[in-house]
C-alpha cells in the first residue's frame, strides 16, 4: 500500500491539487486510482442516512427489543465482518452516487454534489460492523457519526444535511420540528428493479412540498371547500413544505447536466404525483412551483385515486408523502416510500398494524 | 473485577491554574476572595462525578483521577488566592506546584503525570514532544453537562499506519511534527488503557464516562484501524466520528468533550 494510501486531503494551501488517494485494493477504476474528495459540507447537497434506512438490520433490532443492549452489542461484534443485507435507501443511495459519478465527469473541480453521510445514533461498538458493510459494497461513504444514543439533532445541522432518512419516526418527528427535511423510509413489501443510471425522486405535493394549509381546509370542511379555496387562490402561491428545498437542490444539480446539453438523458428525474385534479385544483400546485422557479419533470394528478399504481409504473427510488395511507399503499406495490411527518395529517393517521409496530416507543438504536 | 493488588491508580491529570481561573475577568470588588471560575470548571465538575460513581460502585478503587495544580510565575499574593478559591469552591485538588515557566516540564515529568491537559495548543504539543502525555482542555463554552466526562482520540493519530504518518512529510509536515504525531500515539495508548480499564467499570447507558474516537482526515478505513486499535488497548469507545476533510469545530460544539486527545491532526478549520 502506497505511504500516502491512506489519507484522504490534506487542507495544507500547497496540497489543495492533490486530491485522494484511495485505496488502491478497493479501486476499479483502470486510471491511477483517485478516489474523488467528499465536498464541503456547505457546498455539497448532504443526505443523512441512518444505518437501518441503509442496512437491514432488523434481527439485530429484535435482539435489541428482546434481549436489550448489552446483548444486542455483543450480537453486532460477533458478527462484525458480515455485511449487513441491503436497507429500504440502500437503492438510493446508489442511484445518488451514479449521478455523482456523472457530475463528476462533467464538473471535476466542483464541489456542487452529493454527499452521503452516515448518521446514527447507534454505539460506535457497531461501528465496524458498519464500515465493513459500506466497504463490501464499496458505497462511497467516508463521512459519519455514530453517537452512541445521543441526538441527532445537532449533527445534522452541523453537517448542514438537506435531507435525512431514517427508519425511526420519532427521530424524524424530531428533525421535521427543527426544521430538517426528513423522511421515515418504510420497506417495500416487493422488489421492484429501479433504473441504475437515473435517479428517481417523486413528492407529494401538500404537506411536503407545499404547506398543509390547503389540507386543512380539506379536512375542516370537506372536498367542495378545498376545491372552491383553491379557485379562488389560484394564484396566490401555497407556501412551501418541508421537503421544498430538497426538490430545489435536485434541481440545481438538474441545470447542471442541462447546462451540457443533457436535458434528455439526465440522471435525475422527479415526479409530482398529487391527489389535487388537473382540472382544478392541481393548477394552483403548478402555479406555485413556477413561482418558485421550480419544476418537477412529471406531475401526475390523480384525483384522489390510490397512488400506488402509478407509482409503480413510474419505480421511482423514494416516494415522499405525509399521509401514511399513501406510503403504506405505494409500499405494498414495491415503491420505497418515506412518510415525512409533517402537518394536519399527522393528529389524524389511521393507524394500521404495521404503523403501530414502527412507531412503538421502544428506542429504537439506529 | 479488577484484583485491588494490580492497583494501577490514581489517573492524575495536571492543569494550570490560568485554565482553572479566569485570570482575566478578575474585578477589584471585595465581595469575595475567590478568584473568577475558569474554562476547566465544568472539566473538574465532571472529574469528581466520574470519582463519585467510581467510589459508588467499589469503595476501594484505587483507580481514580487526581487532578494536580501547577501554576508558573507566581506572586505570593497569587499563590494565596489560588489555594483559597481551590478551597472555597470545594475543588478536590491533590497536589499544588508553584514553579518557574521552564519547569513545567520538568514538574510534570517528576510526577508522573498521565495527562497534562491545557487551553493552549503549544503547550499541549511542547510536552507532547517530551514524551509527556498531553491533551487540549477544550473550552466548554457554558456550565454543560457536569455528569459525565468525555474523551475524544484522534482517529488520525491511532489509525494511519507508520508508513502514512511518513508521508505526511510530501503534505507540509516538518519532521518536529510527525515526531510528536508518533509519539502522541504512544502517549494516547497508555492513556486509553486506563480509560478502558475505567469505562469497562460501567455499563453501556448511564456511564458517567463517554469515549469517542474522531477521524478529521483519514478515510474511514483509517477510522476502523482506530477502532480495532483502541480495542486492542483495551477501550470500545462509545461514539465515533469521521469527517473526511470537514471542520472539527461544528461537530466539537455538539459532543462538547473535556478531554481532546490532538497530536498535529485535528483540522479546526
Amino acid at each position: 500500500m502506497s505511504s500516502v494510501s491512506q489519507l484522504l486531503i490534506m487542507n495544507k494551501p500547497l496540497m489543495k491539487e492533490m486530491h485522494t488517494f484511495g485505496e488502491q485494493e478497493t479501486c476499479k477504476q483502470s486510471s491511477p486510482s483517485k478516489k474523488p474528495t467528499p465536498p464541503k459540507p456547505q457546498n455539497a447537497i448532504t443526505i443523512a442516512v441512518s444505518s437501518r434506512a441503509l442496512f437491514n438490520m432488523d434481527r439485530e433490532q429484535d435482539i435489541y427489543e428482546q434481549q436489550g443492549m448489552e446483548d444486542y452489542l455483543k450480537y453486532q461484534i460477533q458478527h462484525e465482518i458480515e455485511p449487513f443485507a441491503p436497507g429500504p435507501a440502500f437503492p438510493f443511495i446508489k442511484a445518488v452516487e451514479a449521478v455523482n459519478t456523472r457530475l463528476r465527469e462533467l464538473y471535476p473541480d466542483s464541489e456542487e454534489l452529493f454527499d452521503v453521510v452516515l448518521m446514527t445514533s447507534n454505539h460506535a461498538h457497531v461501528g465496524l460492523r458498519l464500515i465493513n458493510s459500506i466497504n463490501h459494497y464499496q458505497l462511497f461513504i467516508e463521512r459519519f457519526c455514530m453517537t452512541g444514543g445521543n441526538s441527532l439533532i445537532g449533527y445534522l445541522k452541523a453537517y448542514h444535511a438537506n435531507l435525512y432518512l431514517s427508519a425511526d419516526s420519532m427521530k424524524v418527528r424530531e428533525a421535521i420540528e427543527e426544521g430538517i427535511a426528513a423522511a421515515t423510509v418504510f420497506s417495500p413489501g416487493k422488489i421492484t428493479e429501479v433504473p441504475e443510471t437515473q435517479l428517481r425522486v417523486a413528492f407529494d405535493g401538500d404537506a411536503v412540498l407545499f404547506s398543509d394549509e390547503s389540507e386543512r381546509i380539506y379536512k375542516a370542511h370537506g372536498l367542495d371547500k378545498f376545491f372552491e379555496h383553491e379557485k379562488a387562490h389560484e394564484n396566490k402561491p401555497l407556501d412551501h413544505g418541508p421537503l421544498k428545498g430538497f426538490l430545489e437542490a435536485l434541481g440545481k444539480l438538474q441545470q447542471k447536466f442541462y447546462a451540457k446539453g443533457q436535458r434528455l438523458d439526465c440522471p435525475i428525474r422527479t415526479y409530482l404525483v398529487t391527489a389535487r385534479s388537473a382540472a382544478s385544483s392541481g393548477t394552483r400546485a403548478l402555479k406555485t412551483l413556477r413561482s418558485w422557479g421550480l419544476e418537477t419533470d412529471e406531475a401526475l394528478f390523480l384525483a384522489g385515486a390510490p397512488k400506488g399504481p402509478m407509482l409503480e409504473k413510474i419505480r421511482p427510488h423514494i416516494f415522499f408523502d405525509d399521509q401514511m395511507f399513501h406510503v403504506e399503499g405505494a409500499a405494498e406495490l414495491g415503491t420505497v416510500a418515506a412518510h415525512v411527518p409533517y402537518g394536519i395529517a399527522q393528529t389524524v393517521q389511521s393507524k394500521t398494524a404495521r404503523d403501530v409496530k414502527k412507531d412503538m416507543p421502544a428506542k429504537q438504536l439506529e | 473485577m479488577e484484583d485491588k493488588k494490580n492497583c494501577t491508580g490514581p489517573l492524575m491529570i495536571a492543569l494550570q491554574y490560568n485554565d482553572l481561573f479566569d485570570l482575566d475577568s478578575i474585578s477589584t470588588s471585595t465581595d469575595t476572595d475567590a478568584l473568577p471560575k475558569g474554562r476547566a470548571f465544568t472539566f473538574m465538575k465532571a472529574v469528581q462525578t466520574v470519582n463519585e460513581r467510581l467510589v459508588e460502585q467499589n469503595k476501594s478503587d484505587c483507580l481514580l483521577f487526581e487532578v494536580i495544580l501547577i501554576s508558573k510565575e507566581c506572586s505570593e499574593e497569587i499563590k494565596t488566592k489560588i489555594v483559597e478559591s481551590v478551597k472555597h469552591y470545594g475543588l478536590e485538588i491533590g497536589k499544588f506546584f508553584f514553579c518557574k515557566k521552564e519547569e513545567l516540564i520538568n514538574t510534570l515529568q517528576s510526577n508522573k503525570v498521565k495527562l497534562f491537559l491545557s487551553t493552549e495548543r503549544d503547550d499541549v504539543y511542547e510536552a507532547l514532544h517530551t514524551g509527556i502525555p498531553a491533551a487540549l482542555l477544550y473550552d466548554q463554552a457554558d456550565d454543560h453537562v457536569f455528569n459525565q466526562l468525555t474523551v475524544i482520540f484522534s482517529g488520525d493519530v491511532i489509525g494511519f499506519s507508520e508508513d502514512s504518518l511518513d508521508g505526511l512529510s510530501e503534505f507540509g509536515f516538518s519532521e518536529t511534527q510527525i515526531e510528536t504525531i508518533k509519539t502522541a500515539k504512544i502517549c494516547m495508548k497508555e492513556f486509553a488503557v486506563l480509560i478502558g480499564q475505567m469505562r469497562r467499570r460501567f455499563g453501556q447507558e448511564n456511564s458517567p464516562l463517554c469515549t469517542c474516537v474522531l477521524t478529521s482526515w483519514g478515510s474511514r478505513n483509517v477510522c476502523a484501524s482506530a477502532l480495532k486499535t483502541l480495542r486492542e488497548w483495551g477501550l470500545d469507545v462509545d461514539e465515533a466520528f469521521c469527517l473526511a476533510g470537514a471542520p472539527c469545530s461544528p461537530i466539537l460544539a455538539v459532543v462538547k468533550p473535556h478531554i481532546l486527545w490532538d497530536g498535529g491532526l485535528l483540522n479546526m478549520s
